[in-house]
């Protein structure tokens, strides 16, 4: 058995569930300030992916990254590197259908987050960045590492758009998913059934981390209501 | 102030994207208008139908080769003059997937394949070495050789990776050709030319070929220029206006003749029959003949 698919779905959905992780925390921390018409556009534009089916994702990243499109010739002519049919391309795809989770996710851990911790810290004189990495960031860890889990699996399970904008070379595009595809169309079910069975048990792997979090989340969030220690 | 900069930026980003999209589109919209137009024709003609006279409105589910979805959407219109009381539904994929969406019970009246295989593989009389499962589907008076076509090395415009033959794919000069899956019946004429010419497995090795699920999928790759090159039918290169560098002679790959079979789990056996008879027309052969295909002997 050719392990090719399997690194190549974690390399991609690593590295994008990182990219996601940060931006996702970015987004949802500033927007969140913005004024609510503004606010709400931006809502909705960067909520859109987790609603829209992947291969209307995957037509938007062709449209802009295709070697014949705007940003894929330029691209092309400056780099002499296309941004379609690489193991790379996977990331655009998995990273753009990952981000919803993570930023949806990171905004209601913020949202939660009690104001006048921030407000206490300024009092003090403490710096808007030492406020959002030591108060913040420890306060929401729980619903934000939630989200980052999230957004991995998601990213490890990306097809449709993947297929479209990376298709399917093996040993270089080669997905679990896409491969999964590939091997049921060729009617190879017991090699298909093999990688169907990788597949759950990573994401059952990832689905009980994000239980875990939750429960200690909970825990935690008990014990402070009872005055138990800030940790 | 910062963020709202931020803000901008993003939001800015968004819309040219969306821009980028749409105009860039706009040539495979004016493309595709017939088509729905067709349909939308279609749908109203049956609608009246129905009202007038219940009984005589007849639905054909017609399962045809990926690579006749021009053609055949040119002929529906014709159809629907000449028979109007005859409702044409279309199901275009590689000829291996409707085989199995056949074998899986879809409703299907007339099946129409880029190559003997899958026809065989439905056909009870056929050699049981390809027939495995035994199936039963074709009205055996019915199947008929339809058309011949021609399998091609399409390349993008200005061909950027400067392919010029079959041979030159074993060259360093190709970097990702796009091949049909070895279900698509053009995957297997590809593969039968690159055993030939014994650059199949150099090209494995190097991870240089991406498959596609049907030939419509494999020449948008070569459209695109997603891949360097793409081995298509010489009507799927016509029909998205591709230049083609190489034509597969006798002496690389099987010919590649369409069969065609009115299927014996059709209500309206006798309705497909006469679509069948229709497409043999010279009417019919006229407008294969423009994009390419030749009939079959």
């Amino acid at each position: 058995m050719d392990w090719y698919p399997l690194y190549n779905s974690l390399r991609i959905a690593l590295i994008s569930s990182v990219a996601v992780f940060f931006s996702g925390i970015f987004a949802a921390y500033y927007i969140a300030k913005l004024h609510p018409a503004v606010k709400g556009v931006l809502d909705v534009v960067l909520t859109l992916p987790l609603v829209l089916p992947p291969t209307v994702v995957g037509y938007f990243l062709l449209m802009v990254l295709g070697p014949r499109r705007i940003f894929g010739a330029w691209f092309m002519e400056v780099f002499q590197t296309r941004l379609v049919m690489t193991w790379y391309s996977g990331i655009f795809a998995a990273s753009v259908v990952a981000f919803p989770l993570m930023y949806r996710t990171a905004r209601g851990a913020f949202e939660s987050f009690d104001e006048t911790l921030a407000f206490s810290g300024q009092t003090l004189g403490l710096s808007d960045t030492y406020i959002f990495w030591r108060i913040r960031m420890p306060a929401c860890r729980q619903g934000i590492m939630a989200g980052g889990v999230l957004s991995f699996a998601r990213a490890l399970g990306e097809y449709g758009a993947t297929s479209m904008i990376a298709g399917y070379t093996p040993g270089r595009t080669a997905t679990i998913s896409t491969t999964v595809y590939q091997l049921w169309r060729t009617d190879n079910d017991a090699l298909a059934l093999k990688w169907v069975l990788v597949n759950v048990g990573i994401s059952a792997v990832v689905l009980l981390v994000v239980n875990l979090l939750e429960k200690r989340e909970k825990a935690s969030k008990g014990s402070r209501a009872s005055g138990g220690s800030l940790g | 102030m910062k963020m709202k900069k931020i803000a901008w930026i993003m939001v800015s980003a968004m819309a040219a994207a969306l821009l980028a999209g749409c105009g860039s589109s706009d040539k495979e919209e004016a493309a595709q208008t017939p088509a729905p137009a067709a349909q939308g024709e279609e749908t109203e003609t049956g609608a009246e139908g129905e009202e007038e006279a219940e009984d005589e409105a007849v639905t054909l589910n017609v399962f045809a080769a990926a690579s006749m979805t021009e053609t055949l959407e040119k002929i529906q219109e014709m159809y629907a003059d000449a028979a109007p009381d005859v409702r044409l539904v279309f199901n275009f994929d590689s000829s291996g997937t409707l085989k199995t969406q056949i074998q899986e019970g879809a409703e299907c009246d007339l099946f129409i394949s880029a190559a003997q295989k899958q026809m065989d593989q439905l056909d009870i009389k056929a050699d049981p070495v390809v027939n495995e499962e035994g199936l039963d589907y074709v009205v055996e008076e019915s199947r008929v050789d339809l058309l011949e076509n021609k399998v091609v090395l399409a390349v993008p415009d200005g061909n950027p990776a400067g392919i010029g033959s079959f041979e030159d794919l074993g060259t360093d000069k190709l970097k990702l050709l796009a091949l049909g899956n070895e279900d698509v019946p053009v995957g297997q004429y590809s593969t039968e030319i690159l055993t030939t010419l014994d650059l199949l497995e150099g090209l494995e090795d190097a991870n240089k070929i991406t498959y596609g699920s049907n030939v419509k999928e494999v020449t948008t790759q070569v459209s695109e220029a997603s891949a360097d090159a793409g081995i298509i039918y010489a009507t799927d290169a016509y029909s998205a206006g591709l230049s083609t560098v190489a034509e597969a002679d006798s002496s690389l790959c099987k010919r590649a003749i369409y069969p065609a079979a009115v299927l014996n789990v059709s209500e309206h056996q006798e309705e497909a029959q006469a679509f069948l008879d229709f497409l043999q027309t010279d009417d019919c052969m006229k407008v294969f003949e423009e994009v390419g295909f030749i009939k079959a002997q």
